[in-house]
């Protein structure tokens, strides 16, 4: 069976109506440089759109799509969604809880997330060493004058 | 400053103690990134360059350097030993090494990789000393139309050659320039692409993207797929150190490695994997043992690998020189010059000699750190393999954070590492290149702004883009690069097409 993924050649032609969209608001051309700030984002619109109608072509055609091999990836590319539900859920952690909870509660969530991901059954563990490694991380690159806001914002800390 | 005074300036830098710390803690990075699945150069360096803006640019350019020839050393011993090549360059090696590690020759090939890395790096080396001052030289007369052409055919060469599919090449650079082009407009001051977001008017975070393509992705991607295969270690013991007849049967895929990877390094959009694959199909030529091919053949890791290590000191020469990335890693590094509002080009040579002529005497410095570091120590390295998976994935997502989340704290920043980390996953999933990204990102505004100063000294004439010679020449390059490819498939599908409709399939 040859999957033919259509809503990737529909979400490239859709990014490129919106740069389209967008850059119709700006002049296109000007008096001294003749090109103007909304030539190029148009330019790169239409072609967005272009070359996601040809996408859609060559699916139509039924070109394959091989996945891209990395380590630690299984043989048979077979895919756990549980796993990757769990690491979305991590990188969308950080959306809610950054500004409240502050750096170190949010990596510690994370971490046990992508842990769990990964298949690990020890909660408590996990917990407890994502914890530590946040708060290593957070005193460490302070030190090193890296901003990452407060120990606990809500607080005040 | 001719290229010896200049470069024995540059060891008068790069010799200073703190200088040789800096290279020793990026070499020893390096290393370990390299042996370390899911993280490589360009990441580190992104996820460093927070850090970094709290050491003085020489410093951390001395380590940078460090990290992008140490991964390849890293990955060399990991294919070697394990058969999983760290990144794509160290392919071809894991081909051969692996095979000489079964019949226990483990510690034979990590020699030749080690020494043909070192040989292949210091010739590099020796290339960029030399041949850099003299490119600075001429990009002095470069035009905004030359510039612009050779930034045109960077992009269409990146996007043609990494990855299978063109088409999939271009939508990746085209997303990458569609990235580089929301933030003010410097020329008009507009706002473009920003959606009313203050956040954005500073544009688009280089370190985020890559962060995010890179680390957010492969994540999601190995989480998704995850099949660990225990590494079977191939036993050091017993393993004989390089004969003499190794030494013999060595020096000249090195030399040969060398040769491929360092010209073709250099050219935009050259990579590493190119000049390697050459360089084993060359050695499989020119062999005098070719039944030992695919069975362990010494000079199917002592060419390939010199030809990785001599294509990443290419990669400096477009990028020291012109400002001209050519691949992720490159364009991690312009955006940390451009983070200390250097600009790399002609000028750098002139304005900052200590730190050019440090980076480049450092490189030498650490190209003799990696083989000590590397000949004895590769039993130890590859102990880095042992870290349990979850903890290794889940410290990656938290250095991203750090990354991400340190560059301004802001929650539009976290928003997009969301976004970019799922484009970043459907992209390894669908088979799209992701270099061509970062290099639209970065170079895209770069173009932009010779375009504009092409067309005002032109009067809005287009035919300025062909106007000098280097321009005409290097666009015609680029018509070819698209061209060329259509036509040869058309012709093959041609000839494909006959016998099956004379077979009557």
């Amino acid at each position: 069976m040859t999957e033919r993924p259509y809503w990737i050649a529909a979400g490239t032609v859709g990014w490129g109506a919106i740069v389209v969209w967008k850059a119709a608001e700006l002049p296109q051309f000007d008096q001294y440089a003749h090109v103007g700030p909304g030539f190029l984002p148009s330019a790169v619109g239409f072609a967005l759109i272009l070359l996601g109608l040809i996408l859609a072509l060559q699916i139509y055609q039924g070109v394959p799509f091989e996945e891209q091999g990395a380590e630690d990836v299984s043989e048979d590319h077979k895919v756990n969604y549980m796993a990757l539900a769990l690491a979305t859920a991590a990188c969308a952690l950080p959306m809610l809880t950054m500004k409240p909870l502050g750096f170190v509660v949010t990596c510690t969530g994370c971490f046990v997330l992508v842990a769990a991901a990964f298949k690990s059954r020890r909660w408590l563990l996990d917990l407890v060493i994502g914890f530590a490694f946040s708060l290593l991380c957070w005193w460490l690159f302070r030190k090193l004058g890296v901003q990452l806001g407060g120990l606990l914002p809500m607080m005040g800390v | 400053m001719d290229a010896f005074t200049g470069l024995m300036h540059g060891f008068s830098v790069a010799l200073q103690p703190h200088n040789l710390m800096w290279a020793f803690v990026g070499t020893f990075l390096g290393t370990a990134i390299g042996v370390l699945p899911g993280i490589g150069p360009a990441l580190t360096i992104a996820l460093l360059l927070p850090v970094t803006v709290y050491i003085e640019p020489t410093a951390a350019f001395i380590m940078f350097a460090g990290i992008f020839y140490g991964a390849m050393y890293g990955g060399s011993t990991t294919s070697i030993l394990l058969n999983t090549p760290g990144e794509s360059g160290s392919m071809m090696t894991a081909l051969e090494g692996n095979k000489m590690a079964r019949q226990g020759r483990g510690a034979a090939a990590l020699c030749t990789a080690a020494i043909g890395s070192f040989v292949a790096g210091t010739i590099g080396t020796l290339g960029i000393t030399f041949l850099a001052p003299p490119i600075a030289e001429l990009a002095f007369i470069f035009k905004p139309q030359d510039y612009f052409a050779l930034m045109l055919l960077a992009f269409l060469s990146v996007s043609v050659v990494m990855g299978t599919s063109k088409v999939r090449g271009f939508i990746s650079l085209l997303i990458g320039l569609s990235f580089g082009v929301v933030g003010i407009d410097k020329q008009t001051g507009l706002q473009r692409l920003t959606f009313g977001v203050p956040d954005l008017m500073d544009g688009v975070e280089m370190t985020v993207v890559l962060v995010s393509l890179f680390a957010v992705g492969e994540t999601l991607y190995v989480a998704s797929r995850f099949g660990l295969q225990k590494p079977n270690l191939n036993p050091l013991a017993g393993g004989i150190w390089m004969t003499r007849e190794d030494w013999k049967r060595s020096w000249k895929p090195w030399l040969r490695g060398t040769l491929f990877g360092f010209p073709i390094g250099a050219l935009p959009a050259g990579g590493s994997e190119i000049p390697t694959f050459l360089s084993y199909t060359v050695e499989r030529k020119l062999t005098k043992h070719p039944e030992e091919f695919g069975h362990g053949a010494i000079e199917g890791v002592a060419g390939p690998e010199a030809a990785n290590n001599a294509s990443a000191a290419g990669v400096l020469v477009p990028l020291l020189t012109l400002g001209l990335p050519t691949s992720a890693t490159a364009a991690i590094l312009l955006a940390a010059f451009q983070n200390y509002g250097l600009q790399p080009g002609p000028l750098l040579f002139i304005n900052s000699a200590d730190l050019v002529w440090g980076l480049i005497a450092s490189l030498y410095v650490g190209n003799l750190m990696l083989l000590i570091l590397n000949l004895p120590l590769a039993g130890l390295w590859v102990r880095l393999l042992f870290i349990p998976r979850p903890y290794l994935y889940a410290g990656i997502l938290i250095f991203s954070l750090v990354g991400i989340w340190g560059v301004s704290t802001s929650w539009v920043d976290l928003a997009m590492m969301f976004g970019v980390g799922l484009l970043g996953y459907v992209m390894r999933v669908y088979d799209f290149p992701i270099a061509p990204v970062l290099i639209g990102l970065i170079l895209g505004p770069m173009a932009e702004v010779q375009m504009r100063r092409a067309l005002a000294v032109g009067q809005g004439d287009p035919m300025v883009f062909v106007s000098t010679p280097l321009s005409a020449v290097l666009i015609a390059m680029a018509a070819l690069i698209l061209v060329v490819p259509a036509l040869m498939q058309w012709h093959r599908s041609r000839k494909i097409d006959m016998p099956d409709e004379t077979a009557g399939v």
